[in-house]
């Protein structure tokens, strides 16, 4: 259990940093913000209590506001990812359920599986975090273009990470 | 009670969410100035759309009250009207207040003298030079043409009268406003000549000539007569009979109608002459 802590902590601190001090300087025409922080909330066990799983996003977003500048955008966004992710989960649940106190990797679950799985949260994410970003919805679909964009990268800097991890 | 646990343990997860997401929502709104301004705005534009929705339709409902309002206030504008136009109506008033942009002054006098069976003809007034009458005055009797003062002397004055061969007065048929020359033909007392009038216009006797207010001497619209017949008198004019309004055989009150702006008038006619 401290083990595991220690583990997600680390992880934690490692995405910070990568998002922080990598992603966030990605500045590709203003239509690509790769938000990759995102996995530390896809990684947390399958098992976890919602009510935690809810408190860690809470604090993960507050955290990246911290360091972006933006009090309550990625918060919000983030909260919202902790909230529809166990439906999520229960959605695309493989045949024979969750392995208990595993984490949803693609190590176990296959390739496929694992898109799915981190495509449907990241574009909700992203979704809400661009539009609280912009909050209007003049530009619609300038601001639909630069999610699909952003989520494209996200998702393929995501599966590159768990390819490095599964690789460990 | 159990209830309410029982309500709180299945919808933990929906409160949390929600509690954190209003946490995010809350720092996002205040944090942010952009944010700020924009759900500030856009409250306000609400509660500006409220508002107006509320006063239109309030403002519906005080129809009846706002009406009422009008109609005091019109019938109240109508009595002034009725005063006003009073006064420029009324006949026997002499205003000698220059400040106010009057053409044309009123005074009234009595006809002291009077003939009608000459070629030409005058009458007298009992007022004069003393009661600020001056040649080139008009006179009317009622609110129709009696004649042109032609002398004063201190007190009296003597008028040419419309029953008079040199007379000439400017006038027009007051349905379609073709004016012509009027003068009078030395036969008839009751009737004048009117001529001048193009054949193609069309009227009909008893319609109404009057004055054009091209002369400077009389205004426009005294009344002079209708016409009792016309015919077509050689040329392409009508030779048009007027049976005057005034009778000049009772001729008695009148009111000598004086233009202010008469020299003003003649004076600038006079350059292009």
């Amino acid at each position: 259990m401290i083990n595991r802590i220690l583990r997600f902590g680390l992880i934690f601190i490692l995405l910070f940093l990568l998002q922080v001090l990598l992603f966030n300087n990605i500045k590709f025409s203003g239509y690509v913000n790769p938000f990759v922080y995102i996995i530390f909330i896809l990684l947390l066990p399958v098992e976890i209590p919602s009510w935690l799983l809810l408190i860690l996003s809470f604090f993960t977003g507050l955290t990246m506001d911290l360091f972006s500048g933006t009090p309550g955008m990625h918060t919000s966004a983030t909260v919202l990812a902790g909230f529809v992710r166990p439906y999520i989960l229960r959605f695309i649940s493989p045949r024979d359920g969750y392995e208990p106190g595993g984490a949803p990797s693609m190590q176990v679950y296959g390739f496929k599986w694992f898109l799915i799985y981190v495509s449907i949260i990241v574009v909700i994410h992203h979704f809400a975090l661009f539009y609280l970003e912009v909050f209007r919805f003049t530009d619609f679909f300038r601001t639909l273009l630069r999610i699909i964009l952003s989520s494209l990268f996200s998702i393929s800097f995501i599966i590159l990470l768990e390819y490095v991890r599964k690789g460990k | 009670m159990r209830n309410l646990l029982n309500f709180l343990a299945k919808y933990n997860n929906l409160i949390i969410f929600l509690v954190l997401e209003g946490i995010a929502l809350y720092l996002l709104s205040t944090g942010n100035n952009y944010h700020n301004s924009r759900v500030v705005k856009s409250f306000r534009g609400l509660a500006a759309g409220i508002e107006k929705r509320v006063s239109n339709s309030t403002s519906y409902f005080h129809l009846r009250e706002i009406s009422q309002i009008q109609a005091r206030e019109n019938a109240s504008l109508r009595t002034t009207i009725e005063r006003l136009s009073g006064i420029e109506n009324q006949v026997f008033f002499s205003v000698t207040d220059t400040i106010r942009h009057q053409q044309f002054t009123y005074s009234s006098a009595e006809v002291v003298n009077n003939t009608v069976n000459r070629q030409k003809n005058f009458f007298t007034i009992n007022k004069g030079k003393l009661q600020g009458i001056s040649v080139d005055m008009a006179v009317a009797s009622g609110d129709c043409v009696a004649g042109v003062i032609v002398g004063c002397s201190n007190n009296f004055s003597v008028a040419m009268s419309l029953l008079n061969l040199d007379f000439r007065l400017s006038a027009r048929l007051k349905s379609n406003g073709y004016f012509g020359s009027l003068s009078w033909d030395g036969s008839d007392p009751s009737h004048a000549i009117l001529s001048e009038i193009p054949q193609h216009v069309t009227f009909g006797i008893g319609d109404t000539i009057e004055t054009t207010g091209f002369s400077a001497l009389f205004p426009e619209g005294v009344i002079i007569g209708t016409v009792s017949d016309f015919e077509k008198k050689g040329g392409d004019f009508y030779s048009i009979k007027v049976a005057l309004a005034t009778d000049f055989k009772k001729l008695r009150f009148v009111n000598v109608i004086g233009n202010l702006r008469k020299e003003e008038q003649l004076e600038l006619e006079k350059q292009f002459q």
